[in-house]
């Protein structure tokens, strides 16, 4: 069906009032998330999980999602005001943007942010309504081995994108390893279990999730230093000429930022740092940048929102996460019996359109409501951390308990969240991990059945063009960053010292 | 404090290394390869190698380093998971109310030091929103104690 008639019946679902109460409820707390410290969406998420029991999914994904990007646009109050990213997506953000509020541009700098990002934030939906239907035509004709292969490309591409490979892969094989504790998939027998009978549902995606993004995340917050926010916010909107350094900026951060979206794990922070990179390339005077250049809030701003649109495309079409936020909500997914991949948009196509037609209306809802509220905003980046963290652990713990009404479940989250913590403390990444956990389970089915099909053969994978080429992308997606690397540490080497 | 090298991330890596020993061994004990199909312990076992196989580069690549980065300090963490396991007992005593009434009062009033007024209203509250939307809007059944709640 034409995606524009599944548009409208996606606006029909979408503005019902329950499911536009949602879409508010997402992305006013995702902006809240945004310039609160220690908590970012993925954890927030988690912890919405519980609260979404019983309700329609529908609902509960709009409201996910409208937290999403929602933080994105929070993230960049806490850059521009106190040079301290809410995300990591808003860390580009913070050059630029923190000079202009120190030169008392404050308010431009958040405005062409909230522009920027409503543009590319619709034209990025616009993408994903247009190329994600194709993408999961195409995956429609994946069999085991392509499956494998995809999800292996997933976990490989989400392990590569932090500081360190290794780290990166060794908490993906650990999410995995902890994925197959529980009762074996294909042959119904526990496993991993070690005699506790509580572990033969195995470990709980909302456990996981709220220990590592939020326990850990609080655990390594406290006792981190506050720093000062600068109110004087100042005129909001852009004057002509800032609007006409700005507008291209915009218009290229989108197209970049919807790209690196697409790539599985890619995600919103690479395509800010590229959406950045380009401007400064781009610019008649490069110098400029680092001393308040507006273009260099709007194209990370605007790369960072069509980012998080684009990472949606895999998320829906393929079942693999294009970032870490949207590998938890692909748990939530399955938590709610969907089965995100191809078929989501034959079987739960009314759920998939409703959620892009929200997109529209959260956009335009964050729009309306930064440019005028910002100063509102900015006075949260008042409220000390030591208010904050109590309520969120409290959030945590109620969450684990709730869950399965197990207090076997508080002190999981509570080991894993010593995990966690030691992870944030040393740069482990913690996504990884929650997406092996999520995707175990069809990883390791696709690969026994892929080996049951070829009689015990790897070679399935490799005489399959389309196994064969995400495996090869899988691969590059580990080797490129480590032999990158390897060069560099060369070339420190090679240059003398002082 | 500056080591010669992470050895708390060492210990870290050392974890993962033996988590992935952990399942090297107990998958020994599962059927491993049935015919043409792999058996439950087959991908497990795989899983273990390559995480100690990681675990390892880790630990070399640490040892390596000349000089580690300084480390935020680790007591004010600790006593927050300390209250946190507290909490957690309180709710098998006490129940859910009074155990996360009493968690968020040390945390605020005793932890971070802040006027105990303020700290008893804001935990009081907080507890209060998530009795009312855990308890009487979700219905979920949450540890009760001698008081009911």
């Amino acid at each position: 069906m034409d995606p524009f008639i599944n548009l409208l019946q996606g606006f029909a679902t979408a503005a019902t009032p329950a499911n536009l109460l949602m879409c508010l409820l997402g992305v006013v707390l995702g902006q809240i998330i945004g310039v609160l410290p220690g908590i970012g969406p993925s954890a927030a998420i988690a912890l919405l999980l519980p609260l979404t029991f019983g309700s329609s999914p529908t609902g509960a994904i709009i409201m996910f999602a409208g937290l999403y990007y929602g933080a994105q646009y929070g993230g960049t109050l806490t850059s521009v005001l106190i040079n301290v990213p809410g995300e990591s997506t808003s860390v580009m953000t913070a050059i630029d943007g923190h000079q202009m509020a120190q030169q008392g541009r404050a308010g431009v700098a958040l405005g062409i942010a909230a522009i920027g990002s409503f543009i590319a934030g619709t034209l990025g939906t616009l993408g994903l309504m247009l190329l994600a239907p194709i993408l999961a035509l195409a995956a429609l004709a994946f069999g085991p081995p392509e499956y494998f292969a995809l999800v292996a490309l997933g976990l490989t591409a989400l392990a590569a994108v932090g500081g360190s490979v290794l780290k990166g892969l060794a908490t993906g094989v650990a999410g995995l390893i902890i994925g197959s504790i529980g009762i074996d998939p294909q042959v119904g027998v526990p496993r991993f279990t070690f005699d506790q009978m509580w572990l033969f549902d195995g470990v709980d995606f909302i456990i996981l999730a709220v220990a590592l993004f939020g326990l850990g995340e609080v655990l390594a917050t406290t006792g981190l230093p506050a720093a000062k926010p600068i109110l004087n916010i100042g005129r909001v909107l852009p004057n002509r000429e800032e609007w006409r350094q700005a507008r291209l900026s915009i218009l290229r951060g989108t197209g970049v930022g919807f790209l690196i979206g697409i790539l599985p794990a890619a995600g919103a922070t690479i395509a800010s740092f590229v959406g950045y990179i380009i401007e400064k390339k781009v610019a008649k005077d490069p110098s400029r940048f680092g001393k308040g250049a507006i273009e260099g809030v709007a194209g990370p701003e605007a790369a960072n929102n069509a980012a998080s649109a684009g990472a949606m495309v895999p998320m829906f079409s393929l079942g693999v996460p294009g970032s870490n936020t949207t590998a938890v909500m692909l748990g939530a997914l399955i938590m709610f019996g969907l089965r995100p991949g191809p078929e989501m948009f034959t079987t739960n196509s009314s759920l998939v359109w409703a959620v892009i037609a929200s997109m529209y209306i959260g956009n335009l809802i964050l729009l309306l409501m930064n440019l005028p509220l910002a100063s509102l905003f900015a006075r949260m980046l008042q409220i000390p951390y030591s208010w904050i963290y109590p309520p969120i652990l409290a959030i945590c713990l109620t969450g684990a308990v709730a869950n399965a009404n197990s207090i076997e479940d508080a002190w999981v989250m509570l080991g894993f969240g010593v995990l966690g913590w030691l992870m944030k403390r040393y740069d482990w990444p913690a996504a990884p991990m929650v997406l092996g956990l999520v995707l175990g389970p069809l990883f390791e089915n696709t690969l026994r059945q892929s080996l049951t099909l070829s009689h015990g053969s790897g070679m399935i994978f490799l005489s399959r063009p389309i196994s064969a080429a995400l495996l090869l992308a899988a691969l590059l997606a580990v080797a490129v960053p480590a032999i990158t690397a390897l060069i560099l540490r060369q070339r420190q080497l090679s240059v003398p010292g002082p | 404090m500056h080591g010669r090298f992470g050895q708390g991330e060492v210990i870290l890596a050392l974890l993962f290394a033996a988590l992935g020993l952990l399942w090297i061994a107990t998958a020994f004990g599962m059927p491993f390869w049935q015919g043409f199909a792999p058996q439950s312990g087959f991908v497990p076992f795989w899983y273990g190698v390559i995480l100690v196989g990681l675990s390892a580069a880790m630990v070399i690549n640490l040892v390596r380093q000349k000089e580690a980065a300084a480390e935020p300090p680790i007591g004010k963490p600790l006593v927050v998971l300390a209250t946190l396991a507290g909490g957690i007992i309180g709710l098998q005593v006490a129940g859910f109310g009074p155990s996360i009434f009493l968690m968020l009062l040390f945390l605020f009033a005793v932890v971070e030091k802040l006027p105990a007024i303020r700290s008893t209203v804001v935990a009081a509250a907080t507890t209060g929103i998530l009795l009312l939307i855990f308890k009487a809007w979700l219905r979920i059944p949450l540890p009760t104690g001698p008081l009911g709640i």
